[in-house]
């Protein structure tokens, strides 16, 4: 246990690129939003503006957690690490960091709505379909999709460890096959009602939540068995 | 009592044969010499015995057990490698600060002396360094690591002479207060000679040698003097090279130092460089003669 915790504060040396870029990102993706918001807000009043530059944290989380596996395993692995304790480390690092984004998340959609949206009724942190009355629900729902996208990230990592540019292409293109194929099905069988219903039907805590850490930890899964055998 | 070791082990990529049936051991508490041309197979026998690579087939073990993904192994165990990657974002004092972190005798004192006696900046990104400096990270972490199995490959790339001999010395020096198993892979073979106990000498994927460095030296000598005289000498020994040079001639044989030499002959222990190059070349079926005019080599 010593040495996993050990392991994940190597991945934690450079903490304010680790944790700090991301939030980087958002704090700029979120000024952004303001100024665009307080300019526009006089010409275009209807309704409650909302953006989805929120998503811009998530999927900087990936990329960090693509460069874990390319930068840091090969790094670890120099330094007599097996591939079982740096994994575990990782998961350590992707679990806390999920944790403390989604609790941060959290916040600041207290903060946005107990300011009326900035002061111009924005809603950047409080998106319509997030928003939940429970703050532990609400928590859960922010925090599902980091695990999500860090795990994607970590297993792409490994697969580009292995196998290179050419095995990131074969996923890349594999996945958008498997995309088309289902679009083809759905259409076919005129199913595209069904499925927007079922999207619907789905409660937010499903949708957010549980669908995501589910397939959260089927790409941890994929990556666990990919780093098995991956040479650093 | 061998700390790390391979028996019958192959390594196979597709057709191509990496490693075939090396059997090799590394005594406990000794420096060795893992010798070989670029290609030999040196870097893929210190991965497997590392647990990063994985062998075809035969068996591996260190101290005792299998090297791979076994944490109680590889925490004993310190792999320097010339091409070592580092996070792109990490400096070097992050870089010993992860090392301080994973090895338990790590010894900040020692690495702190040695980036000091090496000039390195402690604060710049490792990217941007030079590549001796680069390498310069690596053997720190080599030396105050203290692993009790130490694997150094090639770790002196874009080092200059006097950084080189900086650093044997100080092998040297902490080896000698803390012993340890040390590997050192390298083909400059000169320099590294009067270090290293042990040689195991690899080429295509086979181990053509594996045997004391004193033995080794004592196994061979070069006989020089006047042709016949020369000739008459080596009459009785096993001929691994000669070469002429006008009327004189200089050939090497197997055997020890001759106790009485004629007067006219001189003899000598031959380099471990010149064993280990001959001894590829006869494993090569290349045999050389050196020209007898100008020294230009002729390969038959």
């Amino acid at each position: 246990m010593r040495r996993l915790l050990n392991v994940s504060r190597i991945q934690l040396i450079n903490i304010p690129v680790v944790f700090g870029l991301p939030l980087l990102v958002l704090g700029l993706a979120f000024l952004a939003n303001l100024a665009i918001f307080a300019m526009i807000s006089d010409s275009a009043q209807q309704g409650e503006p909302a953006s989805g530059a929120i998503m811009s944290i998530y999927f900087v989380l990936l990329s960090v957690h693509l460069q874990t596996m390319t930068q840091f395993f090969p790094f670890a692995a120099g330094l007599s690490v097996t591939r079982r304790t740096f994994f575990g480390a990782t998961t350590l690092v992707v679990l806390g960091q999920s944790l403390v984004y989604g609790t941060l998340l959290t916040l600041l959609k207290l903060v946005e709505s107990g300011t009326d949206g900035w002061g111009m009724g924005l809603r950047f942190f409080g998106l319509p379909f997030l928003v939940q009355d429970n703050p532990l629900l609400q928590l859960l729902i922010y925090t599902a999709p980091f695990l999500l996208l860090s795990f994607i990230g970590v297993w792409v990592g490994i697969v580009f460890k292995r196998w290179g540019q050419p095995g990131v292409y074969t996923v890349v293109i594999s996945v958008g096959l498997l995309a088309v194929l289902f679009a083809f099905l759905i259409t076919w069988r005129e199913w595209w009602a069904s499925v927007g219903a079922f999207f619907v039907e789905q409660p937010p805590l499903a949708l957010l939540f549980a669908y995501p850490l589910g397939l959260a930890a089927v790409f941890a899964a994929a990556g666990y068995l990919t780093i098995r055998r991956a040479i650093p | 009592m061998t700390v790390a070791g391979m028996s019958g082990v192959s390594k196979r990529y597709g057709d191509t044969v990496a490693l075939d049936d090396v059997s090799l051991g590394f005594t406990e508490n000794r420096i060795h010499g893992l010798l070989g041309r670029n290609g030999a197979g040196k870097t893929t026998i210190m991965q497997i015995l590392t647990g990063q690579n994985f062998e075809t087939s035969g068996n591996v073990k260190v101290f005792g057990e299998h090297p791979y993904e076994n944490d109680r192994v590889l925490r004993d165990v310190c792999f320097i490698k010339e091409s070592q990657k580092y996070p792109d974002m990490f400096a070097v004092h992050h870089a010993l600060t992860a090392a301080s972190l994973v090895y338990d005798n790590w010894d900040a004192e020692l690495a702190e002396e040695l980036v000091e006696e090496f000039a390195l900046p402690l604060k710049r990104r490792i990217r941007k360094l030079s590549r001796g400096q680069m390498s310069t990270v690596g053997i720190i972490i080599g030396l105050a690591s203290r692993a009790p199995l130490t694997f150094f490959d090639e770790p002196y790339l874009g080092l200059d002479a006097v950084a080189r001999h900086r650093f044997y010395d100080r092998l040297l020096a902490d080896y000698a207060e803390h012993p340890r198993t040390i590997v050192l892979s390298t083909h400059l073979i000169d320099e590294i000679s009067d270090l290293i106990e042990h040689v195991t000498l690899v080429d295509k994927g086979r181990v053509l040698l594996d045997e004391d460095t004193d033995k080794l030296r004592a196994s061979a000598v070069t006989v020089t003097g006047p042709a016949r005289a020369v000739e008459e000498f080596a009459a009785n020994h096993t001929e691994l090279q000669r070469e002429q040079l006008g009327g004189f001639l200089r050939v090497t044989l197997s055997g020890a130092l001759p106790e009485r030499t004629p007067e006219d002959l001189h003899v000598e222990p031959v380099s471990l460089q010149q064993l280990v190059v001959q001894t590829t070349r006869q494993a090569t079926g290349e045999q050389t003669f050196v020209g007898a005019a100008n020294d230009k080599e002729t390969h038959s």
